[in-house]
């Protein structure tokens, strides 16, 4: 007997998409293989839906309603106005090494400055590279293990992905800029974007390195991007995004990180109201006395979805893990926190902390908040904590009777909330760029 | 001058009536004094003029210099010169206290049609007149009230009222919770304010605070109502006597 499983539209389309397109992506050897596989997984499964734990808050397959064709970025220019206005005043202006990718593909006409590049950094686009017998070591990071196994982002990424970068971050060196990688969505027609980043930050290297996903305004888009790091031993990196796609695109987002001993890996995410985004994380521990720190600012109005899930995976001892998640609803928005922590047998003296916080502005507004802690070892620190809050009126009425109109009360009340996360950023730069991004947010609407 | 009506004010959730046909007027340049027993109103006197929410004013009018304040918004209040120092003064995690400062002082210059303070103006002028008043700098860069003590509390509520530069300051229960010393402080903080352009209003239970802010009038408040007026020695005759002949003509 055969099971005849239904397809939705989307699913359809991303096989005939497929199908049409694979012969043009990049990458000659084993690349097309990798690609035909990828999707063949992603096909069997179908998109992920509410009954898959991981997916309980964000049905892919209800909400995905229709996949966009994938985005050529075939002769793609960049607009510098536009770029600006996207990325805002202090982003724009922020000396960096700067690569720019427009629908999906790098524009190396349009990167740069880098100003650190040959000695502390080096970078290769993914498009020139991918299935160059010098590059074969990238095999292995199409590979999906452990975690990320059946993860159908991944499967998707794998299978369409145009671009994206290699970074090297050198031994020992102290990147004297941060890192931009700009992902610019610019083409009016609907359209779905695969980018990875295969980042490598060596021995005892320092580096700061900002993704930006943005795009010219109210483009329908869905863009799914990967990027993976390895953090060496004793290397300390901070990994930022920003993702301001606009009002009607869809994010989905996948990192990944294996952390090597005594390194430090820091991590933010700020996203302002997509129409629908996820987020995912698979943090390992490789070595011991890592650490890990991760801070995230979601802000929703009208009907955004925005879900981060994450697994931190200990899988030696001594390492630690503290998440924070500020999360700003108004209108409908939905925000969505899953934070699974393992804890493996004899990973002893880990220390894992998470809090996931919501402020309400609208009764219409939803925050699910799922804490998994799988413990398999009995000399550990670990612990959650959730809150869900509106904003408090005494606190508005104290403002007020001291000459602050109620709506600059309350945006500074909203501020003081989403800041807590911002304040996380050791970059003095970015953390005012995303801390003046939360202002405009802020008056655009409350 | 302030100049309150028959002024009535119920709780928004419940029917029960707090102040029930108040009249009282204070002059610009004079001090007065509210004292009465505990349940009389006194709290609710302060958050009627400043425009606290759950109050319902249900007759009566309150104007300052002519201006009907309960028409307006609480920062419009404000803005006209009412400042209100709390009795528990709110906790506001995550905002620092000078960004706080800062923030109100701008809109109250904006509001009153003055030029807005630029960084160093507006530090150097906080920085001064803290000192006055012992806050150290250590406390003006924590969020507002967080983690201060009742008379760190009532000594920022101080700070604020000198730097906001209202015209009509009312006192709730500001005595409540200071030592002697504290006592000191806060009151040369409200003397150095006394002035022919301002009216001061001191809500408070006991007589202590006035033999250090010496009132020119003081008013007994029971039921909702004045009972009785008189000058700063009905203050320590309160003191003697108690307030049992208000409360027991109450009943």
């Amino acid at each position: 007997m055969t099971i005849a499983i239904i397809k939705t539209k989307a699913e359809q389309q991303l096989a005939a998409a497929f199908e049409r397109v694979a012969a043009s992506l990049p990458g000659a050897s084993w690349v097309p293989a990798m690609r035909k596989a990828a999707m063949g997984a992603f096909v069997g499964a179908g998109l992920p839906h509410r009954r898959i734990e991981a997916w309980k808050y964000t049905d892919l397959r209800a909400q995905l309603k229709e996949a966009y064709a994938p985005a050529t970025g075939k002769g793609a220019t960049l607009d510098e106005k536009a770029l600006a206005a996207a990325l805002g005043p202090n982003l724009a202006k922020l000396p960096c090494n700067r690569l720019v990718f427009v629908d999906g593909v790098f524009v190396a006409d349009s990167s740069g400055p880098t100003p650190d590049l040959g000695t502390d950094f080096h970078f290769l686009s993914i498009a020139d590279t991918l299935g160059d017998p010098d590059f074969d070591w990238m095999t292995h990071a199409f590979e999906q293990t452990g975690e990320t196994k059946n993860d159908p982002l991944l499967a998707l990424n794998a299978a369409f992905v145009t671009d994206g970068v290699t970074i090297r971050i050198v031994e020992g060196a102290t990147l004297a800029h941060p890192v931009h990688l700009i992902f610019l969505s610019s083409s009016a027609a609907p359209a779905a974007s695969n980018t990875r980043n295969l980042i490598r930050i060596e021995k005892g290297a320092h580096a700061t390195i900002l993704e930006s996903h943005i795009a010219v305004s109210g483009l329908a888009r869905q863009n799914n991007s990967v990027t993976a790091l390895h953090v060496c031993a004793g290397a300390k990196v901070q990994h930022l995004k920003l993702v301001a796609e606009g009002a009607e695109a869809t994010h989905l987002g996948t990192w990944t990180a294996d952390i090597e001993a005594d390194a430090t890996y820091n991590a933010f995410q700020m996203t302002e109201s997509v129409a629908l985004a996820r987020h995912q994380l698979f943090v390992t521990f490789k070595g011991e006395g890592a650490a890990f720190n991760f801070n995230a600012a979601v802000l929703g109005r009208g009907k955004s979805h925005i879900d981060t899930t994450m697994v931190i995976d200990h899988a030696v001892p001594k390492c630690t893990s503290r998440e924070l998640l500020k999360c700003v609803l108004d209108g409908e928005a939905r925000g969505v926190f899953q934070g699974r922590v393992i804890v493996r047998p004899g990973a002893q003296k880990s220390d894992g902390k998470q809090m996931a916080k919501a402020l309400l502005l609208s009764s219409n507004a939803e925050f699910d908040s799922k804490p998994e802690l799988e413990i398999y070892a009995d000399d550990v620190v670990c612990g959650h904590g959730s809150t869900v809050a509106e904003i408090d009126e005494d606190e508005v009425f104290y403002l007020c009777a001291r000459g602050i109109p109620k709506r600059d009360a309350r945006a500074l009340l909203i501020e003081a909330f989403a800041a807590e996360a911002i304040d996380a950023i050791a970059h003095d730069g970015i953390r005012q760029a995303l801390q003046a991004r939360l202002n405009a947010w802020l008056a655009a609407g409350v | 001058m302030l100049d309150i009506k028959n002024l009535r004010v119920k709780l928004e959730d419940e029917d029960k009536i707090i102040l029930d046909g108040l009249t009282l007027k204070v002059p610009r340049g004079e001090v007065h004094a509210i004292m009465g027993p505990n349940g009389s109103g006194k709290s609710t006197l302060g958050y009627a003029l400043a425009g606290r929410g759950g109050y319902e004013v249900t007759g009566g009018s309150v104007t300052w210099n002519g201006d009907d304040l309960l028409a307006m918004e609480v920062s419009e209040r404000a803005a006209a010169g009412v400042f209100l120092a709390f009795q528990y003064p709110m906790e506001i995690p995550g905002v620092a206290t000078l960004t706080f400062l800062r923030t109100a002082m701008n809109s109250l210059k904006k509001a009153r049609g003055a030029k807005e303070l630029t960084t160093p103006e507006f530090l150097k002028v906080v920085t001064a007149k803290a000192k006055d008043l012992g806050i150290d700098k250590d406390m003006l860069k924590r969020p507002v009230n967080v983690g201060f003590s009742g008379g760190e509390k009532k000594r920022m509520e101080i700070l604020q009222m000198t730097l906001l530069e209202p015209t009509l300051c009312v006192l709730d229960e500001t005595d409540s919770g200071l030592d002697i010393d504290a006592l000191r402080v806060v009151a040369d903080g409200v003397n150095k304010l006394r002035g022919k352009d301002r009216a001061i209003l001191v809500i408070t239970h006991y007589q202590r605070l006035l033999d250090y802010i010496v009132p020119d009038k003081v008013h007994v408040l029971s039921a909702g109502k004045i009972q009785r007026t008189g000058g700063p020695e009905l203050a320590h005759e309160l003191e003697k006597s108690g307030y049992a002949e208000f409360t027991g003509k109450a009943a």
